[in-house]
């Protein structure tokens, strides 16, 4: 078994910030994510920095969303959120320190969010009902606790796989790769080679 | 414990002796898929943190299949690049123009991909291992950490099992079958399932299927978000891939009593000749609803229609006839060996005397219409692996759907027609 493509799991996520508070963001159902997160032409011209989608990110339900969000915002959505495999959207959503959970999403554009490094919650039923936008939540995506404080009400959704929180902590599947390659030997930033 | 299909092969790559859905592995893979469009950004990705090598170089497949023809200056540039990451990087296989095909076809054709094998593909179309009894599964970007590293994390997917029932009647193929599978499971369809991140494992009256129609069948699950597809290798199949085989192979069966999230069965002699209509492969009718629709173009190629027997039996409806003035028919053969093929046995000359334009293998213009896209307002039909709005360039153009042969026949007619009513099928 190749043990290379494991950095060190829980220092990364034990020292991570888990909990995020901030405002409501709540979004409908069946908001894809070309077309709907971002322009089509974002995902087809294959924008990857943040700087370049952030402008961009729901500009087409809501413009100017990127100036209204603050970090520790959280966007609350529905079922099937973010239809598509592609990671575009969750890459700005991540710079902008926001967190997102919904009520479910395909695979795929789950696993887009997590190589993004975004804090995210899918699976996580109801939740569109447990707030409305501008209330003030508290999430904690290590444990799936999500409080409204401003209705009083506490929630308890699954939380991210343990096996993937490293990645998140990491930044995404950059961050990961930045200190995989730092933790090769080498000729690289430190030693204990075990690349085969 | 009883596993299926998925479940043994990432067991057995993972170093595990058994495996359940839901857990996440590292699986080593047999090689790794990269096509031209993604080199680029891969190498980028990699370049800016230092990475200036890969773990297993020499289980590394760079495929040019999308971009063929260098249809502008960034494509001719991006080109150049990949062949000089391929050196850099110093992969083992390189099928650079015109020397491999459709990176979803040619190597189940040629003995690179075989039953039992694992391998990672930045392209979700990677579930057409299904065909032949292996796995390929879809990174995305994150192909960047398997280049890296080798592998990358996969949560095993739970398994869906389809019984086939009945023979299917003469004229209808694994095309239509699979937009009818479509049809039955897009979220509200009438088998109550999601096939989001499912695999499809095919059981039943299967034998009949050869290795084009079960490519054909894994192709429409793709298109409703299913990661992968299974069909159990049949004797002829084992033929097929121990003649070509370009190493060895152990071809995986799934176990009795394994879990399956559901057994759904579909009685397929009852399916007539489908036609999808424009917006999405589950949008599937019979072809007598759309029979009459007049078109503009046609293709017939791409992972779902790419094999040398579609491309037969295109020819069969094409042989001593010409396609309808004003329509423009694109064929693009999934392999460059099928396009050697065709030349020596006589296909090529029936598609060029019916007025076809030959396309070189590879994908096509089902890379989003990026080589020979149509007018918005214009009606195509073809072999397309999808047909979402805009795939073929303008997103009001009307994209249907059909098998080879009704793809062919309706070039000739100048419009939508039951290929059944221009030529004769056996079962």
């Amino acid at each position: 078994m190749n043990a290379s493509t494991n950095p060190d799991p829980a220092k990364a996520s034990d020292r991570y910030d888990w909990r995020l508070r901030g405002r409501a963001w709540v979004l409908g159902h069946d908001i894809p994510h070309q077309g709907g997160v971002v322009p089509g032409w974002i995902v087809t011209g294959r924008h990857m920095a943040a700087a370049e989608i952030i402008p961009h990110l729901f500009a087409e339900t809501d413009p100017g969303f990127h100036t209204r969000c603050r970090p520790g915002d959280i966007i609350v959505a529905g079922r099937s959120f973010g239809m598509g495999p592609k990671m575009n959207g969750y890459i700005a959503m991540q710079a902008l320190g926001l967190g997102l959970v919904c009520e479910s999403m395909p695979f795929l554009g789950y696993r887009g969010a997590i190589g993004a490094g975004l804090r995210v919650l899918t699976d996580c039923q109801g939740a569109t009902e447990e707030c409305e936008t501008g209330d003030e939540l508290e999430v904690d995506f290590d444990s799936g606790m999500f409080i409204n404080h401003t209705r009083g009400t506490r929630r308890e959704y699954p939380p991210l796989a343990d096996s993937l929180k490293e990645i998140v902590a990491l930044g995404g599947n950059t961050g990961w790769l930045q200190q995989w390659w730092a933790r090769q030997g080498d000729g690289n930033a430190a030693g204990g080679s075990d690349r085969d | 414990m009883p596993m299926t299909a998925v479940e043994k092969v990432l067991a057995e790559r993972s170093g595990r002796s058994e495996l359940r859905a839901g857990e996440v592995v590292e699986p080593q893979p047999d090689f790794i898929m990269v096509h031209d469009g993604v080199v680029l950004s891969a190498k980028r990705e990699l370049d800016q943190l230092g990475i200036d090598r890969l773990a297993h170089p020499e289980r590394v497949m760079i495929v040019t299949d999308h971009e063929v023809i260098y249809p502008n200056a960034r494509s001719a540039e991006r080109g150049a690049a990949n062949r000089r990451a391929a050196k850099q990087w110093g992969v083992g296989r390189f099928y650079d123009v015109g020397q491999g095909g459709h990176g979803h076809i040619f190597p189940m054709e040629s003995g690179l991909l075989l039953p039992g094998m694992f391998y990672f593909d930045n392209d979700r179309h990677s579930t057409n291992a299904g065909a032949i009894g292996a796995f390929g599964f879809r990174m995305g970007s994150e192909i960047s950490r398997v280049l890296a590293t080798g592998t990358n994390w996969v949560m095993v997917p739970k398994t869906i099992r389809l019984t086939l029932t009945g023979r299917a009647r003469p004229g209808v193929f694994g095309r239509d079958i699979g937009f009818v599978i479509a049809k039955h499971f897009r979220e509200g369809g009438s088998w109550g399932v999601n096939p989001d991140y499912r695999v499809l494992e095919f059981a039943g009256d299967i034998d009949p299927f050869d290795l084009a129609q079960r490519t054909a069948l894994c192709s429409s699950p793709t298109e409703v978000r299913a990661y992968g597809t299974f069909f159990p290798p049949s004797a002829a199949i084992l033929a097929h891939a121990t003649a070509v085989a370009q190493r060895p192979f152990t071809p995986v069966y799934p176990d009795e009593n394994a879990n399956y999230e559901a057994k759904l069965s579909l009685d397929i002699s009852a399916i007539e000749p489908q036609v999808a209509l424009p917006g999405g492969v589950h949008r599937a009718v019979d072809v007598s609803e759309v029979a009459g629709t007049a078109v503009d173009h046609a293709f017939i190629g791409s992972c779902g229609s790419g094999h040398y027997e579609d491309l037969q039996l295109a020819a069969r409806a094409l042989a001593g006839r010409r396609i309808a003035p004003g329509v423009r028919l694109m064929v693009a053969p999934g392999s460059e060996a099928s396009t050697r093929r065709m030349l020596d046995d006589g296909l090529m000359k029936v598609f060029l005397e019916a007025g076809a334009v030959m396309l070189p293998a590879g994908c096509g213009s089902c890379n989003d219409g990026v080589i020979g896209p149509v007018d918005g307002g214009e009606v195509s039909i073809s072999t397309f692996a999808g047909n979402n709005n805009g795939r073929m360039g303008p997103k009001d153009a009307q994209l249907f759907l059909g098998n080879p042969a009704t793809v062919a026949a309706s070039a000739v007619a100048g419009k939508i027609v039951d290929a059944r009513t221009v030529m004769d099928f056996v079962q």
